[in-house]
Formats: structure tokens, C-alpha cells, sequence
């Protein structure tokens, strides 16, 4: 049997909502991302400008992009979707992100329930930070809040300290 | 080998029936090394790496597998792509020293591409609450609405509108390609008096319906109402339940807060209709125009599920959660699903209960999915779908469920919730109702839904002080949880 965090209800195993109230059972207490100490994060911003220009495609060749948790080995490949939402998942407060870092970790690492998207134009994939609390970093550089930086194979991006390998497939 | 058609070999390897050579032979290979006796842990049932392995003898010999497709097609059972049915479940893996567990299923039905043009015409009737209740701004909002479904009908569908008080007349007889100029005007002319008696006016409209009735129409009653109607519930009931038996639905729409919503309900399930709440007259456009669009866009009707468990495995219980929330009941193995539009999937949730089972893979259920395709000349056409799962000998490690689970789940527990607050105040229960209502406010304020979540708290107050509910309050919370949108990025938490 599991025991729901809040209420104390005891339910069976697998059960994902407690029926008496309503909070997400494999996660349940609470869910907020605590500040990070600034010495655990990289300290240089990135200087918004010299991301390079997205070429405007004008046939858009779906490239499928994948990451890889460095720490814990875990691969994902994001959905191929114009805009991937990358953060903590919190099912009472409705947010359920495409790619869900709870299991990397990401409480304990400063992961924000709303941490980065990661949009597509044409062939390219650009990365903005939402506001995280813990920031977003691309090669070690915090990225401004809702400016999109250009991803590129092999980028290292990380969030709060989960750090991810960008892999773009090439074709060919 | 010889062909065993109730089995269907295409689930077993996991694929289409329109899957090509290569893709049978890589299905074979990837569930071969799966299951081959000699990589598997002690104790494993072999059965599945025969089953894998007739599959593909079958599958993988051009002449045996026409033959094999030419006999499922002659029992039903063929599969050429009418609508896609996705299963996923909450987890692949289970712990197989739990005495109990819960498996969570979703289910995805939806019109393949080619499939969605392909609406069936519409038999409408419109029955209208014309008592003096309804006078005013309630009544005009309604004629305007009227007006509107007038203009967007197409020139194939056919309306009928009937005006219920103390008695029920026929304002508009039952009309093929509706005249415009003719029929605005006579509902214009609709004047508000006397008492509510709903199962007149539903008497009558259904008569409209049945002229032109058939299995090539959606025929539908939208019954717009704002009253309670007195001594005839049961016979409205039994006249719904008659109207789902002969395919014709019921939608019943209760505008402000003296309706009966328990009858409005009880009529929409035993019809396969829904019922909604419209809180201010100022709504009844847009919720009866979004209801007559549903309704025109209707591909599939008579959809049933059939959930054949083996033993120790159960359905606890049954959700449609898109197009609208619904509980759906399950008797004898089977649920009515009513209709499939060509827009919108059709998506369940089921909640089951899974009993102790040996270390390995086993079949848990299998699923039947059967439906009426009348615009395409079909009936009776069946999918099957088996759901596998492995059970590890020891706990598993924990993977979030796939998000869309979660999502369709944390509505359902929310109106569960609130359904059983109003369950344990009707039991007498004050002080169980008072405690559910305060856990679901709590829940809505999580989620933003101020609103909902004051009208929670508000009559969470009224019981725990020994006072009804408010009418308004119950309907805003019962319909405000079912028609709920947990947007998956919407307000800022860190």
C-alpha cells in the first residue's frame, strides 16, 4: 500500500491521484524550486547578440532532436512539435511539460516546474529560458530570460545543475 | 502452420495490417529476441515466443497471409484504417509481488485522415421551455440562438422545432433543407406562458424526429429548458431511455439554476446525450451552436467497447474524458460509447484493478472495438486490441506515466471529487460532504480556477452550518469540474 503524503489516505499500488484529495501520489509533498547558491552556477552570461541569425528556411526538413541527462545516461527524444516545454512535472498545479526532468533529479537540482522551451523554425532549433529560477545555461553561459539562443549538436545545455547533451540527428 | 483467424496476428507482432514485408520481418525479429526461451529469466511463459513465432509463419508468407486477411475480413474483423485506436497505459512494467495494483488505461479513437469528410446528415429537433419562467431575456437569448443553427445547417440536414408549457406545440413541422425566410420568422413569433412539463414537449419533438429517423441521419433532441417539471420525471426518463434504444439522443440544456439537474443527467445517459449548464442566458449561442456543430460532425454512431478480462483483472471504472467528461457504465463486459465525430477523439480513461500474478508477460484484457459506419455502408466492423504487461519480479523503477494519463486523470479526480461530496451530503453525511467540497476547493485554487474554487468553498460553509446548498453553486461546480481545461503551460510556478 502507499501512503498519500498530505492526507495520510492509504491507497494500492500504481494508484497515480488520491481519490480523497486530488494530489499526484509519486510526487505529492511540495513541489517549489528552491534557489540554487549562486557559487554552484556558472556566473557568465551570454551576450544575447551574438547568437547567430535563424536563416529563414524555406522548406521546413524536420530534424528529430534528442538529449541526453548526462548524469543519470537517460535519452529522450523531444516530440516533434513546434514548441517542446522542458521542466518539473506538477499534475495539482497542471503542468505537465514535454520533457518531464522530475526522475533526473530535478527538484534536488533546481529544475523550475517552467524552466526553458525549445521552439523549431525551419531546420533550426532555438532555446528560451522562461523565467526559470535557477537559469539556463548554453556552454556554461546563462542565457537571458526569453531571449532564444540557437541550439547546435553537441551543445551542452543545463538547467539549474542538470546538465544535457544536445544530439540533432543529421540525415544522410 | 495453420491459420487460427479469431487470433489476430497483427497485435501479437504489433503492427498495422497495411505493414509491409520489412516491417513484419523487424517486428518478428524485435519480439523474437524478446521472447526467445533462452533470453528470458527462469520461469518466463514460453507461450508468447510461439504465439510471436505463428504469427510471423503466417504473416510472412504473402499467399497465407491474403488468405488469413480474406477470412477476418469475412467475419468483421478486418482493420482497413476507418479510424486509428491507440491504447496506453500508466505503466509497462508491474511488480509482480503486490497482492493488488492499479493499472491505468487511456484509449484514443479517431477518424483516419481519409475518413473525415465523411459527416452523416442531421435530423434536428429543437424543443423549447416556453414557460413564463423563460420570458424575456431568457426566451430571446434562445430564438437568436434558434436563428443562428437555422443559418448553419447545410442543405441535407432537417430541423424540426417544437415550444413546450403546459402543453407542447409544433412551431416548426419536421423540414429537409430548411427555408429560411420562412422558418425565422415563426420562431420570432414564439410568446412565453404557463407551467414547465417536460415530457410533453419531448413527446412531441421525438414524433418529429421519427419521421424522418434512419440509420443515415444523426437524428438528435436539443431540449433548452429553465424549469422544474413536476410528477412526469420518471416517464421523461423512460422516454430517453426509449429514444437511445432507437439511436436518437438527447442533449438537455438547463439555463440558470432551477432546473433539475439529476433528471437532465439521468435523460442525457440513457440516451447517449450530454447535458450542460448554462449559467447566463448570454451563453445559450455559444454552447447550443458548439452542440449542433458536434453533432453534424458525427462520422460513427453505436460505438461499443467490449473489455474481456482474464482472471484477477478487473474494470474498476470507465471515463470518457474528450469530447466532454462522462462517466460511463460498464454492463456485461461491454460500454456504450455513443458517438465518434469526425474533429474531436474520442478518449477514455479506465482505471483497473490488477490481482497477483506470476513474474513475466501476460495478457491482461483484450478489447473489442465495434461501431456503425452507415455513411460508408458498414456496420458491425470490429477491432481487437490486446493489452500486455510485463510483471518484474521485483519493484520496477519508478517512470513517470505518460503525460497525456496524467492529464485526462487529474480531471477525472477532480470530478470524482465533487461527485462524491454531493454523494455523501445525499447520504446524510454533512460533515464527509464539508471536507470533500473544502479538498476539492483547494484543488481548483492549485490550479487557478478562482472562481470555481470560492463557489467549493462557499458551499463547503453552507453544509458545515446545516444549510442546503445553493442550486447554483452545485450546478456551477458539477458542470464547471466536467467541462474543466488543464491547460498543460498556462499560469507561472517555479
Amino acid at each position: 500500500m502507499i501512503e498519500c503524503p498530505s492526507c495520510g489516505r492509504k491507497h494500492r499500488p500504481g494508484t497515480l491521484f488520491c481519490s480523497e484529495c486530488g494530489v499526484y501520489l509519486p510526487t505529492g509533498g511540495p513541489l517549489r524550486t528552491e534557489p540554487l547558491p549562486e557559487k554552484e552556477l556558472p556566473i557568465s552570461r551570454a551576450n544575447p547578440w551574438a547568437s547567430e541569425p535563424v536563416e529563414e528556411a524555406e522548406e521546413i526538413t524536420l530534424v528529430p532532436l534528442s538529449v541526453e541527462v548526462i548524469s543519470t545516461g537517460r535519452q529522450i527524444q523531444l516530440p516533434p512539435t513546434p514548441e517542446v516545454h522542458v521542466g518539473r512535472l506538477d499534475a495539482a498545479h497542471g503542468i505537465f511539460p514535454d520533457l518531464d526532468l522530475t526522475v533526473d533529479g530535478g527538484l534536488e537540482s533546481g529544475v523550475s516546474r517552467h524552466h526553458c522551451k525549445i521552439h523549431q523554425r525551419g531546420s533550426t532549433y532555438l532555446v528560451e529560458d522562461v523565467g526559470s529560477a535557477n537559469g539556463t545555461f548554453l556552454g556554461g553561459q546563462r542565457l537571458t530570460p526569453y531571449l532564444p539562443h540557437v541550439l547546435k549538436n553537441g551543445d551542452e545545455l543545463q538547467l539549474g545543475r542538470v546538465k544535457l547533451q544536445v544530439i540533432i540527428e543529421q540525415e544522410e | 502452420m495453420k491459420i487460427d483467424v479469431a487470433k489476430d496476428y497483427y497485435a501479437i507482432l504489433g503492427i498495422s495490417q497495411s505493414a509491409t514485408d520489412e516491417e513484419v520481418k523487424h517486428a518478428y525479429r524485435a519480439l523474437a529476441r524478446r521472447y526467445h526461451p533462452d533470453s528470458r529469466s527462469e520461469g518466463a511463459p514460453t507461450t508468447l515466443f510461439h504465439e510471436v513465432q505463428a504469427a510471423y509463419s503466417i504473416l510472412n508468407d504473402p499467399s497465407s497471409r491474403r488468405a488469413y486477411d480474406r477470412q477476418r475480413a469475412d467475419m468483421g474483423l478486418s482493420e482497413d484504417a476507418l479510424f486509428s485506436w491507440e491504447i496506453l497505459s500508466s505503466r509497462d512494467q508491474l511488480c509482480a509481488r503486490h497482492e493488488e495494483q492499479v493499472l491505468y488505461l487511456l484509449m484514443n479513437v479517431q477518424p483516419s485522415v481519409d475518413a473525415q469528410s465523411k459527416r452523416l446528415p442531421l435530423n434536428l429537433c429543437l424543443v423549447i421551455d416556453c414557460s413564463t419562467s423563460m420570458q424575456g431575456v431568457r426566451l430571446e437569448h434562445v430564438k437568436r440562438a434558434a436563428h443562428q443553427i437555422i443559418d448553419e445547417l447545410y442543405d441535407d440536414d432537417a430541423l424540426s422545432v417544437v415550444v413546450f408549457s403546459d402543453r407542447a406545440r409544433v412551431v416548426l413541422p419536421s423540414q429537409l433543407g430548411i427555408n429560411r425566410v420562412q422558418a425565422k420568422p415563426k420562431i420570432s413569433a414564439i410568446q412565453a406562458s404557463g407551467g414547465t412539463e417536460i415530457l410533453q414537449g419531448v413527446q412531441v419533438g421525438l414524433e418529429e424526429l421519427e419521421k424522418r429517423h434512419s440509420d443515415q441521419l444523426t437524428s438528435h433532441l436539443i431540449l433548452l429548458t429553465d424549469g422544474q417539471t413536476y410528477g412526469d420525471d420518471e416517464e421523461c426518463i423512460a422516454e430517453a431511455r426509449r429514444a437511445g434504444a432507437r439511436r436518437i439522443g438527447i442533449t438537455a440544456m438547463g439555463i440558470g439554476d432551477d432546473w433539475n439537474d439529476v433528471l437532465l443527467d439521468e435523460m442525457a445517459t440513457q440516451s447517449g446525450g450530454v447535458s450542460s449548464y448554462i449559467a447566463s442566458p448570454g451563453q445559450v449561442r455559444t454552447l447550443l451552436q458548439q452542440r449542433v456543430r458536434g453533432l453534424g460532425s458525427v462520422f460513427a454512431q453505436g460505438l461499443t467497447l467490449k473489455l474481456s478480462c482474464v482472471e484477477d483483472v478487473w474494470v474498476e471504472s470507465v471515463f470518457r474524458t474528450s469530447p466532454y467528461l462522462e462517466r460511463l457504465a460498464l454492463t456485461d463486459e461491454v460500454v456504450a460509447l455513443g458517438a465518434l465525430q469526425t474533429d474531436v477523439p474520442l478518449t477514455l480513461v479506465l482505471e483497473m484493478g490488477v490481482g497477483q500474478k506470476q513474474a513475466g508477460e501476460h495478457r491482461l484484457l483484450q478489447c473489442e472495438l465495434a461501431s456503425d459506419i452507415p455513411a460508408l455502408g458498414r456496420r458491425g466492423d470490429k477491432l481487437r486490441r490486446d493489452v500486455l504487461c510485463v510483471f518484474s519480479p521485483t519493484e520496477p523503477p519508478p517512470q513517470p506515466a505518460p503525460t497525456s494519463i496524467l492529464r485526462a486523470l487529474s480531471k477525472v479526480a477532480l470530478y470524482r471529487m465533487q461527485e462524491r461530496a454531493w454523494d455523501a451530503l445525499g447520504g446524510g453525511d454533512a460533515k464527509t460532504a464539508t471536507h470533500q467540497l473544502e479538498m476539492v476547493a483547494t484543488r481548483l485554487f492549485d490550479l487557478g480556477e478562482v472562481q470555481l474554487a470560492r463557489a467549493a468553498m462557499l458551499e463547503a460553509g453552507r453544509i458545515s452550518k446545516g444549510v442546503t446548498p445553493t442550486p447554483k453553486g452545485r450546478k456551477e461546480l458539477k458542470y464547471g469540474t466536467r467541462s474543466l481545461i488543464i491547460a498543460s503551460w498556462s499560469k507561472s510556478y517555479d
